[in-house]
């Protein structure tokens, strides 16, 4: 790699996309980062930038008469140049908040249906737009759960007994009722729960179920 | 139920693996008189006291649990047949022996919900663990064989084997299969030097999209 | 005929079924490789030329382009590809003498993806073979470090390992991992895994 081969990386042309994408990867498997919405927007003024050009180079070759469609000349090239990069740039966009999104659907099926209930540092990890559209995706969840009369986001593990044995870890807050009975459930109680009422709070991590 | 199981490595979580072999039939012996039980997966019952009955596993447990019958070990967990099995899993290296598809997940249920009602039982679970690992050893070995997507084909494993190889199977199948096509890079011979300008660099994308089915 | 329009859609640019990675993260990157070109052709109102004054590219100018850039100038013939640095000869050889050794992460993350991808184009036929040799000698150290290294998945030697054979380690480790964790027992239930490990430490 020769150094008068290398080019100022920042400037070129889906430099930014790919960032943004490799920030999607980074970081812990499974695990969701910070929406990026600074960055995000920079690479969808690039995509702006390379449709002005684009157009300019367009007219450019229209007003000298060109036949843009068989003509072969740099304006062309320059004008291709940008479109594929236009187009590489929307994809990066898309896969950064399509694997989002796939991300916040799951959180739904395996956190809780109500904002709420997630965690607050994965709450400040989402975008307005993405909160909005959890809320959604679990309200048309909850609504097919209803028709169906279905819980269908509980027994993710094959379920064996009716009751378990748990452990608060967390504060869980008062008033709550699960479906039998209201218990207090102060830190480090101990409490013998319906498996599918637990079930929820051991995912958010509010409970730990106990054996033997 | 899917839950654990994750769609991108292809593996099923061992829970629901354990769950599948619950449906294996054992038999048991009521202490109590019960009606016949109507389930969709077929009718078990009635049940009379000492009267022998096969129930699903899952079912078994949960009355053993209950104290209401007691479960009998089946065939295959005798010292003797575990003995032979063992004997031959060490003197074949290259085959494994038959043995029942979920033996581990049922010899495992069977050791925590009913060890009164195993004869010996530290004997048979201390040889069903040798069974085990010399079998999970002779996988590994025959995994590292693997050289090019050639025939695979190794019979008798049970479905816990098979699960726990399968995620790193499936992928280095894909791999190897993929780098040892020769359609992937069949058109080179005749485009190297010609112009490219009509062909589609679609060609290597298409190989890889072929199911894998080649046997 | 081809390529009749200024704007003709690219197998890479939309998102039919036809292109089933289109929102693949992996394939992304793999795209976004570089290749060296020399370009056949000038090009304006283009950022890929360093040394250039203007928004421009001169025809002769020696870059490197990302492969999604690189391969469809190539095919619309604006450029001739080299084969890139991971590739070469120096890289090879070190293959040859001790594959399962070489940091192939380094020289390129997506070294068998970006393999495939770049081999048709350089018409080079020997990156294929290299392709697979390299992944049969390294394929069984994968699973031997797979078994070994169960409960140290930040091991150096895994540091060597590309993308697609960090995957191959993971899948290896983490069903046996699951299937001891059954084997002894406990906890049915699990904190959510897309919550991370631990919550933040509460006061």
């Amino acid at each position: 790699m020769g150094a008068g081969f290398c080019f100022s990386k920042e400037n070129m042309h889906g430099r930014l996309a790919c960032r943004l994408v490799k920030e999607f990867n980074s970081g812990e498997k499974g695990q969701l980062n910070h929406f990026n919405e600074e960055l995000l927007n920079e690479v969808a003024k690039e995509c702006s930038e390379n449709f002005l050009v684009l157009q300019s180079l367009i007219r450019k070759m229209q007003e000298e008469g060109l036949d843009f469609q068989t003509t072969r000349n740099a304006d062309h090239y320059g004008a291709l140049i940008n479109h594929l990069s236009l187009i590489r740039n929307k994809r990066c966009l898309l896969a950064y908040v399509y694997n989002r999104a796939e991300m916040i659907q799951n959180l739904a099926w395996t956190v809780g249906l109500r904002l709420f209930e997630l965690p607050e540092e994965i709450q400040e990890k989402l975008s307005h737009p993405e909160k909005e559209y959890f809320k959604k995706h679990s309200s048309a969840l909850e609504s097919y759960m209803s028709k169906v009369d279905l819980d269908l986001n509980v027994d993710m593990v094959p379920p064996k007994d009716p009751y378990i044995k748990v452990r608060v870890l967390d504060d869980v807050g008062e008033g709550i009722v699960v479906s039998d009975k209201a218990a207090n459930f102060a830190r480090h109680s101990m409490h013998f729960l319906k498996r599918t009422d637990a079930e929820l709070y051991i995912s958010r991590g509010l409970m730990e179920e106990l054996t033997g | 139920m899917a839950g654990q199981s994750d769609p991108h490595i292809s593996l099923f979580s061992p829970q629901e693996i354990e769950f599948m072999a619950e449906d294996e039939l054992v038999e048991i012996v009521p202490n109590i008189r019960m009606d016949p039980l109507n389930f969709i997966s077929g009718d078990f019952g009635p049940f009379f006291p000492q009267i022998p009955a096969k129930v699903p596993l899952w079912l078994a447990v949960a009355l053993k649990k209950r104290g209401k019958c007691t479960i009998r070990p089946p065939q295959w967990m005798s010292i003797e047949n575990l003995t032979h099995v063992l004997e031959g899993e060490r003197e074949d290296q290259g085959a494994f022996q038959a043995v029942p598809f979920h033996y581990i997940e049922i010899s495992r249920l069977l050791f925590d919900h009913a060890r009164d009602d195993i004869p010996d039982i530290y004997m048979v679970r201390s040889l069903i663990e040798d069974i085990r690992d010399v079998r999970l050893h002779k996988v590994e070995t025959n995994l590292e064989k693997f050289s090019a997507t050639s025939a695979v084909k190794i019979s008798h494993l049970s479905a816990m084997e098979v699960n726990v190889v399968r995620p790193f199977v499936v992928r280095s199948l894909q791999a190897f299969y993929k780098h040892d096509n020769p359609v992937v890079m069949a058109d080179l011979d005749s485009s190297s030097d010609i112009q490219p300008q009509v062909r589609q660099p679609q060609v290597p994308r298409n190989a890889q999209r072929q199911p894998l089915k080649r046997r | 005929m081809e390529n009749s329009r200024e704007t003709g859609s690219t197998n890479d640019g939309d998102a039919s079924p036809r292109n089933a990675n289109y929102y693949d993260i992996d394939d992304i990157l793999v795209e976004g490789e570089l290749v060296p070109v020399v370009f056949y052709k000038s090009a304006n109102g283009v950022k890929v030329d360093p040394s250039a004054e203007k928004d421009s590219v001169e025809e002769g100018a020696k870059v490197e382009l990302p492969f999604w850039l690189a391969q469809e100038l190539y095919l619309r013939q604006a450029v001739s590809l080299s084969i890139p640095t991971c590739f070469n000869q120096n890289t090879r050889r070190e293959i040859q003498a001790d594959a399962a050794c070489v940091d192939l992460k380094s020289r390129c993350p997506y070294f068998y993806e970006f393999g495939c991808k770049i081999a048709p184009l350089v018409g080079d036929r020997t990156i294929g073979k290299m392709l697979l040799s390299t992944f049969q000698m390294r394929y069984k150290e994968i699973l031997t470090k797979a078994h070994t290294t169960a409960y140290a998945p930040a091991s150096k030697s895994l540091a060597v390992l590309t993308k697609e054979e960090t995957s191959l380690h993971e899948a290896a480790r983490s069903s046996m991992a699951a299937f001891k964790k059954w084997r002894i027992g406990g906890p049915r239930f699990q904190r959510a895994s897309v919550l991370g490990r631990k919550r933040k430490s509460t006061e």
